[in-house]
């Protein structure tokens, strides 16, 4: 063959195949975009602030409820919000949150299991509880 | 007329192909975009497999059936804008 820069070509000119081309105009490829992939990564990588933003300071007592800041036997929140890959790992296993002693990994971890829909963290929250296989 | 546009499909290793009756479903690792696509593209990738042809070279190795030139080109244009097919002028 005449393009020197190929190094498959076979040996001996094989006979030509038949390509049927087809209409002209007729759609030959539908691309199928990673919609689904993105949202699983985003299962790994979202987070949840606790509490919600507009709340920020706030303690979280051991139900899970949001209550004033220095409340007797509450929470002081997070330093960050919490990872969702954490809080998966955590609701899965039983286990506590990274770096969180076992009483205030409850506490957190209840205030997400309450988290309703429209609020800051639920659509993550969501998106934890989607079967894995 | 000598048209020295040259096309190149990746390496197989790069696609992950499965035969769906009529159809082929393609998954191209790189972009991780999948195609569906009818004969003849599959062929056209494999012929084109990390090696770049001309027009003129991939007639060398098929006999163009029910089209032409024209409409191989039009397939190719649309290779070139799904990602599954690099062009260089």
């Amino acid at each position: 063959m005449s393009d020197p820069t190929d190094h498959d070509q076979p040996a001996q000119p094989q006979r030509r195949r038949a390509l049927r081309i087809g209409a002209a105009g007729a759609v030959a490829v539908v691309s199928i975009r990673p919609a689904m992939a993105q949202a699983y990564g985003s299962v790994l990588t979202c987070e949840i602030p606790v509490p919600d933003p507009g709340q920020a300071g706030s303690y979280i007592d051991p139900s899970g409820k949001v209550v004033p800041a220095g409340t007797r036997g509450a929470y002081a929140p997070p330093g960050r919000p919490l990872k969702g890959e954490d809080i998966r790992r955590a609701l899965a296993s039983g286990g506590n949150l990274p770096g969180v002693d076992y009483e205030r990994s409850r506490a957190y971890l209840k205030y997400v299991q309450n988290l309703r829909s429209g609020t800051t963290g639920f659509t993550c929250f969501a998106s934890l509880q989607m079967p894995r296989r | 007329m000598m048209d020295a546009t040259r096309y190149r499909a990746p390496q197989a290793s790069d696609l992950s192909m499965v035969d769906l009756d009529e159809l082929v479903a393609i998954f191209h690792r790189a972009s991780g975009i999948t195609h569906l696509v009818a004969s003849p593209v599959p062929e056209l990738l494999i012929a084109l497999s990390g090696r770049w042809l001309t027009l003129d070279g991939i007639e060398q190795e098929f006999e163009l059936v029910d089209g032409n030139r024209a409409g191989l080109a039009s397939i190719m244009d649309e290779l070139v804008a799904a990602g599954l097919i690099e062009r260089r002028a």
